[in-house]
Order: structure tokens, then sequence, then C-alpha cells
């Protein structure tokens, strides 16, 4: 027992840097590797719907559009993703990826859905090594709310 | 003009205008001293420093509406929040600060206003007792009682350890006792263990950290304010402010020798020595754990009032030796 | 007198929904009475209806703190039932991933503990120094929370050596703050009036009541799947069961950072002996019929899944036992003959989870206290009416 045992260690922080950051206004950034959100890079999509299977939360939807142009959309839920990159790990060719943003916050569930359209790339798949972590990812994925 | 000066000590200094400023002010400090002790920011964003948060969250409150329980009495439950005002406020007018000469007496200075001062603390803690009572919640009436337990063991060692340089300076105004001691700086050392003693029950009266027990927010959510919402308890809020101020200016008076100097190097003096005892009081609420109310009380019957009537004993000694 | 006091199912000492009817006469508690089911999510149902690769991310969210130990368990029980064997760098880094969410559970519990016990300084300290334990786990897994690092079959990232030495020297800046905590802890006089003798639990009645965790090892009771039936690589790595005889918060307080400790030492000497190699093999999608049940020990306590497999990719069934189940019968006993004022406390030093533990709901009638079993359409129909009576909270505005 000792009366006041955390009070030097109170004292010696009463004139230190506060160990909080300013949030709104300073931001730390997320570190390498972080999982932020998924985008598709549909160059490289060869729509083997690897992803759409093994989501855990289903939010990822691919339509076909049109038989003959081998035109898809696929759909990234991101209202239902709970940003595990299961679809990056699923991917043979490296078309999904992580971004690393994390105020992703909107008003709307429908501002959340990003989806592409595209037609079915003919990338050979790699062998069936996971795929290596994406690269940096791009400031804006190409996205248009469908 | 003479029927001026008392209007001008009630209404603006040291009356309610100063009072909300300066205990807002206070409650600023309490809590960047707090939040900066914690290795935190603190109110930032409110004014310069955040200065204006304590304003902010006033006027937030009073403009929130205001829900009476049903079963409550609403004559009681509505009066008691501006009677605790007026009470603090009252409280102040007795504080000597620069417009108290020690040998002239006036309506705010005269023989026994310590122990009106004192009684006028206690107040208080009657008031919250009644609000937590006659709320009519369980939760409240839980930190009602709570509030009555401790006021059982903090006031007798408050009232022996305050009263104990009151004794040795052999006066009971507060001018006095201050003038006393300004011209014997050195008797300060004496009463050292009694303004320990009455910093440990000063921070009971206020509900602070180690004495937060009426309204524990993890054990009984609002305690005493569990009912109270809006303008009450903006007033409630402001009137814990307002009494740190009075105590810690009464604490000042007391045990660190008041505030001469007039009007300008007093009034400076009065806010150092103030602030120097709201820190040391944030110290305390920062370094230490809520206690249990039992705990209070036999806490402060087997160390403070005991160690209070050692206090007491080496000052009627002292007195016995001195010239 | 005796008053009932409602704690819940929404009152500032819980973080989430349970209910607590305290039967008190002054500030002591005669009885005590638990109500659950108000944080029911149907996990278990969920996850018969999700692949096995699906099914790791949905244990992980049956708790946000152990998320881990859910994953990791589902995760063993799967690999035997996949008939698999992860590569050893890859249950190097499960369990010091394991090891990591111990320190940073713990962490946060003692911070809440604080908190409770109106300790907002040492609150908030030792929840600053957890956030290096939080950035240890960003930094490897991507993610703050839910590291989603299990996959069937091993992890899914490596570390490189560079994080490695990094891990190491914020492992020494841990331990430096944890022995400081537990020096204060059990040093600061007000906070140990608060702890000491508060909810004491003796060694019989945590054997009889099946504690489990910190809470049965405050009480004496040297209870440790990672001792008593090693998985993974414990019964190669050296630590002691931590273990108090106080047999109140306090102890299980000192047990929880004496643990953290241990941790400490684990994760040097997993770090210190990472083999080389792959850090998974690839799982087939289909398992063998058959059923698993597999056994951790999270940082609450011991943590139960068992796994039924029909063959197809699916599990056919799949049910939880959460360590803050184990450990209800024992909060009831705590309780009894203490004081209002620690309540928060006593029950906070189960470490509660509430939301992993809800594996059932029941339909109570209010006024009459009877359960009864109902439809789904009849419930439904059953708020109609209400909502149909209640004509003045109908057409309710906000007032803004």
């Amino acid at each position: 027992m000792r009366i006041g045992a955390f009070i030097p260690e109170l004292l010696r922080h009463l004139f230190k840097k506060p160990a909080t950051v300013d949030y709104p206004f300073k931001k730390l950034s997320p570190p390498e590797g972080f999982r932020g959100t998924p985008y598709l890079h549909p160059e490289t999509c060869i729509v083997c719907r690897a992803c759409e299977r093994d989501c855990p939360a289903e939010a990822i939807e691919i339509v076909e559009l049109s038989a003959a142009e081998k035109r898809f959309r696929l759909t990234i839920h991101n209202d239902r993703c709970i940003h595990c990159a299961q679809c990056v790990d699923s991917c043979p060719t490296d078309a999904m990826r992580m971004d690393d943003k994390y105020e992703i916050a909107a008003f709307s569930r429908w501002d959340l859905k990003a989806a592409w359209e595209y037609v079915r790339a003919v990338v050979k798949p790699k062998a069936p090594a996971p795929a290596p972590a994406a690269p940096a990812p791009s400031a804006n994925p190409p996205s248009d709310n469908g | 003009m003479a029927a001026l000066k008392p209007l001008l000590y009630v209404f603006v200094y040291p009356g309610l205008l100063f009072l909300f400023a300066y205990g807002t002010f206070c409650e600023w400090f309490d809590r960047k001293v707090y939040a900066r002790l914690q290795n935190r920011m603190g109110p930032t964003h409110t004014g310069r420093w955040g200065l204006l948060q304590p304003v902010a969250d006033f006027v937030k409150l009073m403009a929130k509406e205001d829900v009476v329980p049903e079963k409550a009495d609403k004559g009681l439950f509505t009066a008691l929040p501006v009677v605790g005002l007026a009470v603090v406020a009252t409280a102040m007018l007795l504080v000597p600060v620069w417009h108290v000469s020690p040998t002239a007496s006036g309506f705010n200075s005269f023989s026994g206003d310590i122990i009106v001062l004192l009684y006028l603390l206690s107040l208080p803690t009657l008031i919250f007792f009644l609000a937590g009572w006659s709320s009519t919640n369980l939760f409240s009436t839980v930190g009602g009682t709570r509030v009555l337990t401790m006021l059982f063991g903090y006031e007798v060692p408050l009232f022996l350890a305050v009263l104990s340089p009151a004794l040795l300076a052999g006066s009971w105004r507060l001018a006095e006792i201050a003038a006393f001691y300004q011209a014997r700086p050195l008797l300060l050392l004496v009463n050292l263990p009694a303004f320990a003693i009455s910093l440990v029950c000063v921070q009971a009266k206020l509900e602070r950290t180690p004495f937060d027990i009426p309204h524990a927010e993890t054990e009984i959510v609002g305690g005493t304010f569990t009912e109270f919402s809006g303008k009450k308890l903006a007033f409630f809020r402001l009137m814990t402010d307002i009494e740190l101020v009075v105590s810690s200016g009464l604490l000042a008076t007391v045990f660190l020798g008041g505030f001469p100097g007039g009007v300008g190097w007093g009034f400076v003096q009065f806010i150092l020595k103030t602030l120097f005892i709201i820190f040391l009081l944030s110290l305390m609420r920062a370094a230490t754990s809520r206690i249990r109310v039992d705990q209070v009380v036999s806490f402060a019957w087997r160390f403070l009032a005991p160690a209070a009537v050692g206090q007491l004993l080496l000052v009627i000694l002292l007195k016995g030796f001195m010239p | 007198m005796k008053v009932q006091i409602p704690i819940g199912p929404q009152h500032p000492a819980l973080k989430e929904p349970i209910g607590l009817r305290m039967t008190v006469e002054g500030e002591v508690i005669h009885d005590a009475d638990l109500r659950l089911g108000y944080n029911h999510r149907g996990v278990e149902k969920v996850a018969e209806g999700r692949s096995y690769i699906q099914n790791l991310y949905l244990t992980e969210r049956i708790c946000g703190i152990c998320s881990h130990s859910h994953s990791t368990t589902f995760a063993q029980g799967a690999e035997i039932l996949f008939e698999i064997v992860p590569p050893k760098r890859g249950q190097f880094l499960r369990y010091l991933v394991s090891e990591l969410e111990r320190v940073h559970s713990h962490l946060l519990w003692l911070g809440v503990a604080g908190h409770e016990a109106g300790f907002d300084s040492f609150f908030m300290y030792v929840w600053r120094d957890r956030e290096i334990v939080m950035d240890i786990l960003e930094m490897i897994s991507g993610n703050r929370v839910h590291y989603a690092i299990n996959t069937i079959g091993g992890v899914r990232r490596d570390i490189d050596e560079a994080q490695r030495t990094k891990i190491l020297d914020l492992l020494a800046v841990l331990r430096a703050r944890t022995s400081f905590y537990l020096n204060l802890g059990t040093t600061e006089p007000s906070f140990v009036g608060r702890l000491a003798g508060v909810g004491y639990l003796s060694k019989e009645d945590a054997m009889s009541l099946c504690a489990v965790g910190p809470t049965a090892r405050a009480s004496n009771v040297p209870r440790d799947v990672r001792k008593d039936d090693p998985y993974g690589i414990y019964d190669e790595v050296p630590f002691e069961v931590c273990t108090a005889d106080t047999c109140d918060v306090l102890g299980r307080t000192v047990v929880r950072i004496k643990e953290v400790l241990q941790s400490y030492d684990i994760m040097e000497y997993l770090l210190r002996n990472l083999p080389a190699g792959p850090v998974a093999v690839k799982a087939p999608r289909r398992p063998k019929p058959g059923e698993i049940v597999s056994r951790y020990e999270a940082p609450r306590g011991e943590n139960i899944h068992y796994i039924k497999s029909n063959g197809t990719d699916k599990p056919e069934r799949l049910k939880v036992r959460a360590p803050t189940l184990g450990n209800y019968a024992a909060t009831i006993a705590m309780l009894k003959k203490g004081f209002i004022a620690d309540i928060p406390l006593i029950f906070a030093a189960i470490d509660p989870c509430i939301c992993c533990a809800e594996r059932s709901v029941e339909l109570v009638d209010s006024r009459s206290g009877r359960p009864s079993v109902v439809r789904w359409s009849e419930l439904r129909r059953m708020a109609g009416r209400r909502a149909a009576r209640d004509s003045k909270k109908r057409n309710v505005e906000w007032p803004l």
C-alpha cells in the first residue's frame, strides 16, 4: 500500500504531448496491408465467380448482361461487406484488390454499392498458389453507382 | 453609490456574473488538467483551447427538453436547482475578496461568517439528497441516501479542520483570519495537516472522484441526477462549478492567507490560489479510484476525524505557549 | 425493506444488454437473477447455411474482443475434419496472434475494471498502452479487431524480418508497462480497497459451479486448456498457469496481469523460434463426414466448438460454448451478500462477453413471468396488434 502511488506517473505526463490524436483534423495513416474496401480491376476478371462463392457476407454479385458479348456486371455491396479480404485471396487472377480507405460511412446504403460493367477478360489463371498481396491501390477505383 | 454597491456585489462581482464566468472557467481548468494528467487533450475546439466548452454545455442543456417525472413532487423538483444555485452564490458573498477590509464589518463580513459560510456549503448536500429523494427513481433514491451517508462521514472533520486555523487566529471572521496569517505567514505551516484534511473533505463535499459515490455512473446510472434534465440539470452543474469556486476560495482564505493587496493584486491572488487548490483537487481526482460509501464513513472517522482533533489539540497547545 | 433493482438490459455498467435483477436490502444484495437472450443473433443457424471458409469469418464475429479465439477454435476443428495439418510456421503465427489477442483482451479488461471502479486515469493509461498491441495486430493482419488471419490449413499472411524485430521491440515496452500496472494495481490504496475481498468465490464453489478461465484460476483452480489438453504448439512452449488464492476481484486482476506477462514470454519464444516454410496448406472444399469437438483457451476461459460434418461443403451443425456462459453460475454466487457498489466490479470481473454466450432466446410474459413458445408469425401478429393499440406512439414525430 502506498498512498498516491499513481501521482508521479500522472505529473510526469502533465506537460507531455497527449497520446490521443485530434482525429477529424489530424489523421493517422493505416499500416501497409490494411484491409480497406475491395474494388475490382476489371481488365483481369475472368468471371470465375470464386469471390461471389466465397464471400462470407454475400456482398459480391455477378450478373450476366449479355451472353453473346460476354458482358458482366459485378456489384460490390459495401453495405454488407465485412472487409475480410477473402475475395482477394480467392481471386485467381489478382483482379480483386483492397484499398486503404477507412472513412467509408455513407448516409444511405445505396451510396455504398459499387458496380463495374465489363467484358470478360481472357487471362490465364495463375498457379493455384494464393495470390500475392495487392499492389498499392489507385486513389480512386473506377466505379459508377449502378 | 452606497446603495448601488451591494447590488454590484450581488450581480457583477463577486456575484452571479463573475461566478458564472469564473465557475465555468474553473470547470474548464479542472477538465483540462484532469485530461492532461491522463495524457489526453481535454476540451479543444470550443473557443480558444476549448475555454468555452463548459459554457457551450450549459447553453446546450438550457435548450434541452425538460422532463419532470410523473410521480415526483413538481414544486420541490423544480425549486431545488434554483435554490441550490442561490445558496452557493450567496456563500460566495462571504468569501473576503478585495471588497472586504479586515476591520470594518458589513453585510458580507461579520464575526462568525466562517460558520455561516460552512453551513451554506452544507446546504447543497441537503439539496442533493432532496433532489434524489423527490425524483422517486430507484437509482436517485439510492444516490440520495448515499449523499446523506457521506455527509455523516466528512462534515465533522471538515468543520474541525477549517475551524482550527480560526482558533489559532482567535477570530470567527474570515477577513480577520486572513489578515492574521498575512501578518504571520510562518504560522500557516502549523495548519498544513488541517489543509490536507479539508482538501479531502472538500473533495467529498463536491462529490468528485474518490467520493463521486452518489452519482457513480457504473453503479447507479446518474445517481441523484438521474431524472434531472434540461435547465434543471444545467443549474445543478453550474451550482457544482460555483461550489468548487467557493470551497476553494474558503480554503485559500483560511489556509493560504487570503487575498491581500487591493483590487488588482488581490484579484490575481484569488485566481492563483483558487486555481492552485483546484489543481490539487484535480490531482486527487486523477490519482484515486472511487471507494465504497461504507469505506468513506470508516475512513473519515478512523483517520480524518482523529487527525482533525489532533490538529485542534496542536493549535490549542500552540496558542497556550504563544504570547 | 427489500427492493428489486434492475441492472440492465440498458445500464452504464454493462457494455452489452443483459438483465440483472438484484434484490437488495439497503446496500446489500440478497438475491440475484440473470436474464439472458437480449442479444441473440442466431449464429449457429446461420453457420449451417455457410461453407467452411465462410464460417471462419462468421465465427470470428461471434465476439468482438476474442474474435481470433472463435475462428481458431473453428479452424482447429475443421482442420481435423479436413484431415490436414497446418505447417509449423502457420501454427506459430496463428498462436502468436492468439497470445497478442490475450494481451489485448486482458489489458482491455484491466482498463474496464479501472473504469468500473471509478479509476478513470488507470483506464486511460492502460488503454493507451493497449494501442501498442492493437498496432501490432493491425500490422500483422491488416485490421485492429477482426484480424481474419486464420484460414483452414494455416494463416493467410506471413510476417517478414522487419516486422518480427519490431514486434520484439514493442513487446519489451509492453512488458515494462504491464509490470508497472501490476505494481500500481496492487498498491494504490483506494483501488485495492475496492477490489480486495469483493466477489468471493471459494475453490469448492469454483469447481462445483464449473467456473472457467481467470475466474477459476483466481480461486486457485489451475484450469487452463493450454496445459490440460495442449492444442497446436502449446505442448512445446514453456509457460506457467497463473493462479491466485485470494478468490476475489483483486485475485482476478492479478491473475490476468500475470497471464499477460506469461503471454509476452510465449510470444518471445514463438518469435525467436519462428521456423521457415509456408504458412498454409491448401484445403479441399469438402471434409469427410464426422464430428469433432475443439477446445481452446480464450482470454476469458475455455471455448468449445462442436462441428458435425455430413460430407457437404457446409457443416450440418455448429455448437458454440463461449466461456462467459460457463461463468454465469459463478457470478450469481459471487454477487450474493455483496454491495450495490460492487455489482459492476463483480460482474465485470468475469469479463463478460454477453453476445458470445447468447445461444437461445426465451419469451417471458412481462406480467406473469411465465415462459412460452410462440411461432414467428404469431409474434409478428402480436407486435402488429400492439402497435395498432398504442396510437399515441404510432404517430410520434421527432421534435426537431
